[in-house]
């Protein structure tokens, strides 16, 4: 069972107090009426699939409620952070060489 | 007329109790009280101070004392309210009335039941149903947690008091589980 | 083994005379020697045989004491099988426990399980006996079990698997019995946190957790064996500062109990390593108990978070790999070793060692001193050490280096070893026999590196001993002792000490290393090698690797032949490490042998990687305490009890446990709810809908929120009015549903589903939280803050009307979709006017703890209209004469509103919500998506099953297009007649033509038509 450091809460939990919400840093465009098909089918179904570090979110379901982003290897498993949702990643993905 | 008969509640759990682990360890239902889930942005929060008579604590996990109950800061912008019962009458008309800041207050009285685990060996019971380090948690502390498979608020009063608030259908699984834990510390393996 | 395959006739074995011939189960027991030599007699059973053992003794050395070495039949072969070893890594000795009252446990260790009075234990794979046992015959076919025989044997014909392959095997192969009766047992869990937890309580462990506490760090020491000490119990004249080995122990056991910042844990098992110091233990709890307290937990799984750990788990001495080397009597010079001083059992009368390594030399000393006759030491070594010889010499012990053993006799335990001399060239020499009835046998030691390995800690080559080493780690992680390769009892307890110390100041404690002068201790050399050299042909050699799975060295080589290169492929190939022991003996050597084979050095080759658990552990510590009433949360309503007073049948749904039906006596589902349905129709019904889930939406922007989640329009929906409310997914397709009430112009009561309610919440939130954290507007749930009674039926008014206060319920005031706070029988609620049924109908929101009281005041106040109450499977017909659906049951994620018909609670002017934008995706509108439509079969007595598929045409060739499929059917009391509801490709189009269902006793015809069955124009809610 993986130690998960909620950004809110500040603190190292169980890693059955959180859910896995999916890829993050997809943003629901403003106006959807807007967005062609294509590009709409991309935001609702197109995941980058990450071998290495991974951006994505997490509930703090079983605790503070917060939905809140995260840096993963999906390799090891191993959490390289944990944000708050709206803030920026805080791992340059350019330098680490790790974006898809 | 039949609305003029008494209407008797339904306790959960009463008639179940947990015998004692003499001098070790004592489960039991926690006495009822009102119970609100109260939201507000953290920037708002202390415009309710006043109006609420307790200082709602600012740190996620933090427990505050006043009106006669509790304040438990479960999330960023949520705190739960354990009041008695004269303090929670009329208690969303009072604060409609004083605050101008938006919020939320919800009555969830009866969403909970109370479940007081007391004694030298709370925390080692509390640990066959908790992956938290109870040890580590602080005294006169509270979170919402995970005990075994029932999601629950988790408060601390010192090292040998805990109280868990548990929704209604959840209640019989943690109780149960208690009471297997507790017949457990009892045969000292 | 015949004499014709013998090659080299010429040499018969010396078979000892009838005077040296030794008694068989007398003096085994050396008097005054072992941990329990002053241990009260126990008597237990083997086989149905009573034998008397010791309090403290393993089963196995219980029999060793009584002079058995054969205790089970192998996987494949069924050859006779011993003892190997004295701990976990035993790989042979498995036996069937019984410990009384349905207590019965497979597949058990005998060098682990521990004896007590009435202890019952019996041998495994053999029929009729263990002496005499028919599946032997696959011993003399074993050129057809060879490598990959599963593969090779059983290929052809296919039909064969069935009928004649799969029982074979399965008859055949195999370890023990499973158990036939419930397992009688509970088991326990905990969550532990702490400083340092010390995997292991050998010198290394001891002086580690030793360390590790003086300077206050929260310890805890676990080992898996009855008593603390490990390697410390089988050699007891080594002095640690001046006492002897079991006085320090002692001495140091009282020091860790005397400090309560310290637990020490017997009986258990480190069996996985997880992330972040994350470590599962298994307790055995009552095991070895004769009388099992009543309620108590057989074991218990610790669930460990530790700051540092340090791995102290030894090493496991490694047999040799030669022709017989598997006979009973055959067994670890090591473990001979612990039997005669921890137990105080000899293993034999006379005794032929044969090693690689010194720690065997001390072994026979040991033996000899105490009553054996060592007839020889066979040392694979060309040169061992004078002090050695010397000593062997003076206890007339004859010794052969650079010496080899190509064979074994006896049928039942071995009776004689054939040994042979090799010459510089690594050839062997013309062979002799040796009597004997145990030949103690070491090829070295293994670093026990699995918890390390469980973490993707890596693994290191050294050459010069041969072994894997901890390389570096992964977690906040030390190896320690015999397990880093630093053997001996010196280097030990320096090694654990330092790792002790050095992991309590990483977890912030101060500490300090102690320092232990040891002396009277054996050498530790050794050399390592592969399958020993013979003089004979190698092909027909059973030289065992892997004794569980039968796994030859020429298996090995064969494999190799045929083109395996990589470990992990042979090991498949062969089964070699693939058996309930992970191959803790026969790994490293099945990997000598393979380099050798492939001419390669080990590292290349590989190492099979380790997983959990380290050894067997049962599903009952997994489970924990969840099993029958704690096996999953079963959450019940307000009004289950009284339900449950009833008689009534429940169903789950999610986690709830719903009241089905209320049969009355005679009755059968179909009566009751036949029943029921006809009540609610022409009177009234009462129906428990506490379950449904329960949002509290509360806030100034509470309309915007309703407007951006739901397909409908809030805006105008005007406080104490109620909307059904549809909710998609962005993909478009239908996610939940419910009757949603506006309390005030910033409150909202939502519904949902019962499965759905968690669900709904967590997507509420994620929106609110992620894309629209500006909106002033709080989620709270409060499904369970609600006990909902359903009062439906033309009477339902009259029923409450009496019982409410504060709300005017005619019909002009209170109309359908209305909703209201009042209160009813003097407590609180919240009253919606809305109908699931098609009837009249109310549900009365009341606290909870209120609602069985007020259920049981309505009931009581119906009685004069006839109430009955309902359960779900009423419910459910209910609702599908009147077509409404049940997400979940009528939609399964891929339905648009459109699809289902319900284009029409969609708000076409609004410019966003969730899943808009995807219902203009172009293949929402195809003309051939399937649809919702009802469905009347022609025969109106047929109940179609609901997940039959339905095609076009009656006849055809299979397979036949499905266009569809059944998702609700059942029998219409109030339409004499079946309905259903389903979904079909282009089913709008298809009204009032016929499609066919088939099903296991007939194709049924059926009529495509609209969903709503009874009362399509509404007029009975309209009352």
């Amino acid at each position: 069972m993986l130690l998960i450091t909620c950004p809110y809460c500040r603190e190292a939990r169980p890693e059955v107090e959180f859910a896995y919400a999916g890829e993050a840093h997809i943003a629901r465009p403003a106006d959807p009426s807007a967005v062609g098909d294509a590009a709409w089918r991309d935001h609702l179904y197109i995941r980058s699939n990450t071998r290495g570090l991974h951006r994505e979110r997490w509930r703090h379901v079983n605790g503070c409620g917060r939905f809140f982003n995260a840096v993963r290897d999906t390799v090891t498993d191993k959490f390289a952070a944990t944000y708050k949702a709206g803030a920026p990643c805080p791992i340059d993905f350019a330098r680490e060489g790790a974006e898809r | 007329m039949i609305q003029a008969r008494m209407i008797q509640e339904w306790k959960t759990l009463a008639g179940t109790p947990i015998p004692e682990v003499a001098g070790r360890l004592s489960v039991a239902l926690a006495p009822d009280c009102a119970r609100f889930s109260l939201r507000v942005r953290p920037d708002d929060r202390a415009a309710l101070d006043a109006p609420l008579g307790i200082a709602l604590p600012d740190r996620i996990g933090g427990v505050a004392v006043g009106a006669g109950g509790h304040a438990l800061c479960l999330g960023p912008d949520e705190w739960s309210l354990l009041l008695p019962a004269e303090a929670a009458a009329g208690l969303g008309e009072r604060l409609g009335a004083a605050v101008t800041v938006p919020f939320s207050l919800v009555d969830v009285g009866h969403r909970e039941v109370g479940i007081a685990v007391s004694g030298p060996a709370a925390t080692l019971a509390l640990s066959s149903l908790c992956a938290l380090d109870l040890d580590a948690m602080p005294a006169g502390s509270a979170t919402r947690t995970i005990l075994d498979r029932a999601q629950a608020v988790l408060i601390k009063h010192d090292a040998e008091q805990y109280r868990i608030e548990v929704w209604q259908s959840f209640a019989d699984h943690v109780w149960t589980l208690l009471e297997v834990v507790s017949r457990e510390i009892a045969l000292d393996l | 083994m015949s004499d014709a395959r013998v090659i080299d006739t010429g040499d018969t074995p010396a078979r000892p005379s009838a005077a040296t011939a030794p008694a068989i189960g007398r003096g085994l027991r050396v008097p005054g020697r072992g941990r329990n030599a002053a241990a009260a007699p126990v008597r237990f059973t083997f086989d149905g045989r009573t034998i008397t053992g010791r309090a403290g003794d393993t089963l196995a050395a219980a029999l060793l004491a009584d002079g058995i070495h054969l205790v089970g039949r192998s996987f494949k072969y069924h050859r006779p099988r011993g003892i190997l070893s004295a701990g976990s890594e035993e790989p042979n000795a498995l036996v069937g426990t019984d410990r009384g009252d349905g207590r019965y446990e497979p597949n058990t260790r005998a060098t682990t399980a521990e004896i007590f009075e009435g202890f019952r234990a019996s041998s495994q794979n053999r029929w009729p006996s263990l002496r005499h046992d028919v599946g032997a015959v696959n011993d003399s076919l074993y050129m057809l079990f060879s490598a990959g025989f599963y593969y090779k044997t059983f290929m052809w014909p296919k039909s064969f698997w069935n009928t004649v392959y799969e029982p074979l095997i399965r008859g055949a192969a195999g370890l023990g019995a499973p158990p036939t009766e419930r397992d009688p047992d509970s088991y326990a869990a905990r969550h532990a946190h702490c400083d340092l937890l010390v995997v292991g309580a050998g010198a290394a462990g001891l002086a580690a957790a030793l360390a590790g506490a003086r300077g206050g760090a929260k310890v805890i020491l676990v080992d898996e064996q009855a008593e603390a000490g490990g390697w410390l119990l089988s050699e007891p004249e080594v002095t640690i500062d001046g006492r002897t080995a079991w006085t320090w122990l002692a001495d140091t056991l009282r020091t860790l109990a005397a400090m309560p910042n310290v637990t020490v844990l017997n009986r258990t098992t480190a069996i996985g390593y997880y992330h972040q110091n994350f470590v599962g233990l298994c307790q055995r709890l009552t095991d070895h108990l004769a009388q099992v307290p009543e309620g108590a937990p057989r074991e218990r799984l610790w669930k460990v978070r530790a700051k540092q750990v340090v791995l102290a788990q030894g090493a496991i001495e490694k047999p040799l790999v030669f022709a017989g080397n598997d006979r009973p009597g055959v067994m670890l010079a090591g473990a001979a070793r612990t039997y005669l001083n921890r137990y105080g059992v000899r293993v034999g009368d006379r005794a032929v060692v044969v090693t690689a390594h010194d720690a065997a030399w001390a072994a026979a000393f040991d033996l000899a001193r105490a009553g054996t006759t060592v007839p020889l030491i066979v040392d694979i070594r060309p040169v061992v050490g004078g002090d050695l010889l010397a000593q062997a010499r003076s206890l007339g012990i004859e010794t052969l280096c650079g010496g080899t053993v190509t064979d074994t006799r006896g049928r039942l335990r071995v009776s004689a070893v054939r040994v042979n001399p090799v010459d510089a060239a690594g050839r062997a020499g013309g062979g002799r026999w040796v009597a004997c009835d145990a030949l103690l046998m070491s090829g070295g030691w293994t670093p026990s590196l699995h918890l390390f390995s469980h973490t993707g800690g890596k693994l290191v080559w050294d050459e010069a001993d041969q072994v894997f080493l901890p390389g570096r780690a992964t977690e906040a992680c030390r190896c320690a002792g015999a397990g880093t390769g630093r053997f001996g009892l010196a280097a030990a307890l320096a090694d654990g000490a330092a790792a002790g110390a050095a992991a309590a100041v990483d977890a912030g404690h101060p500490a300090e290393t102690p320092a232990f002068a040891v002396q009277g201790e054996g050498s530790m050399a050794g050399t390592a090698c592969r399958d020993l050299p013979t003089d004979r042909n190698g092909a027909f050699a059973k030289a065992f690797v892997d004794f569980q799975n039968d796994v030859l060295a020429k298996d090995i080589r064969l494999a190799v032949r045929e083109g395996f290169r990589s470990v992990e492929h042979i090991k498949r190939y062969t089964t070699n490490g693939m058996a309930t022991d992970q191959g803790k003996t026969s790994n490293i050597n099945g990997l000598q042998i393979a380099a050798d084979a492939l001419g390669r050095a080990a590292p290349s080759v590989g190492l099979t990687t380790f997983r959990p658990p380290y050894t067997p552990t049962t599903f009952g510590a997994f489970a924990g305490y969840n099993r029958g009433r704690l096996f999953e949360v079963t959450r019940r309503t307000p009004i289950d009890a009284w339900a449950a007073e009833r008689g009534a049948v429940y169903e789950p749904v999610s986690l709830w446990r719903r009241a089905r039906y209320f049969p009355q006596p005679g009755e059968d589902m179909h009566a009751a709810v036949a029943r029921e349905c006809r009540a609610v129709r022409a009177g009234v019904g009462l129906f428990d809908a506490s379950t449904l889930g329960k949002i509290e939406i509360v806030g100034p922007d509470a309309a915007t929120f309703m407007n951006r989640m739901y397909t409908n329009a809030w805006t105008k929906l005007e406080p104490g009015r109620c909307r059904y409310g549809l909710l998609l997914g962005e993909d478009g397709f239908i996610r939940d549903d419910g009757v949603i009430g506006r309390m005030a112009p910033d409150r909202f009561h939502v519904t949902t589903t019962t499965g759905g309610a968690a669900r709904v919440l967590t997507t509420m939130e994620d929106y609110l939280q992620t894309e629209w954290p500006d909106l002033n507007v709080w989620l709270t749930s409060t499904t369970e803050q609600w006990a909902v009674i359903a009062v439906q039926g033309p009477s339902a008014r009259a029923v409450i009307e009496p019982l409410v206060e504060g709300i005017d319920l005619a019909p002009g005031r209170f109309p359908h979709m209305a909703v209201a706070e009042g209160r009813i029988c003097g407590v609180p609620t919240r009253l919606f006017r809305v109908s699931f049924t098609g009837e009249l109908g109310f549900e009365v929101n009341v606290p909870s703890r209120y609602g069985r009281a007020v259920w049981e005041a309505i009931h009581e106040a119906g009685r004069a209209h006839g109430i009955v109450p309902y359960g779900t499977e009423t419910m459910h017909v209910l609702r599908a004469e009147k077509g409404y659906i049940i997400v979940g049951q009528d939609t399964d994620g891929t339905l648009t509103p459109a699809d289902a018909g319900l284009d029409w609670a969609i708000g076409k002017a609004k410019p966003d919500f969730v899943g808009k934008r995807s219902l203009a995706r172009p293949d929402m509108h195809r003309p051939d998506r399937k649809q919702l439509v009802g469905l009347l079969t022609q025969d109106p007595n047929v109940v179609l099953e609901e997940g039959a598929q339905i095609v076009a045409e009656r006849d055809g060739p299979i397979p036949r297009t499905m266009i569809g499929h059944v998702t609700s059917a059942y029998w219409s009391e109030a339409l004499g007649r079946s309905i259903a509801l389903a979904v079909v490709a282009g089913g709008k189009s298809l009204q009032g033509r016929t499609v066919y269902v088939p099903m296991p006793d007939a194709v049924h015809a059926a009529t495509v038509g609209g969903t709503a069955f009874l009362d399509p124009e509404n007029t009975r809610l309209a009352v």
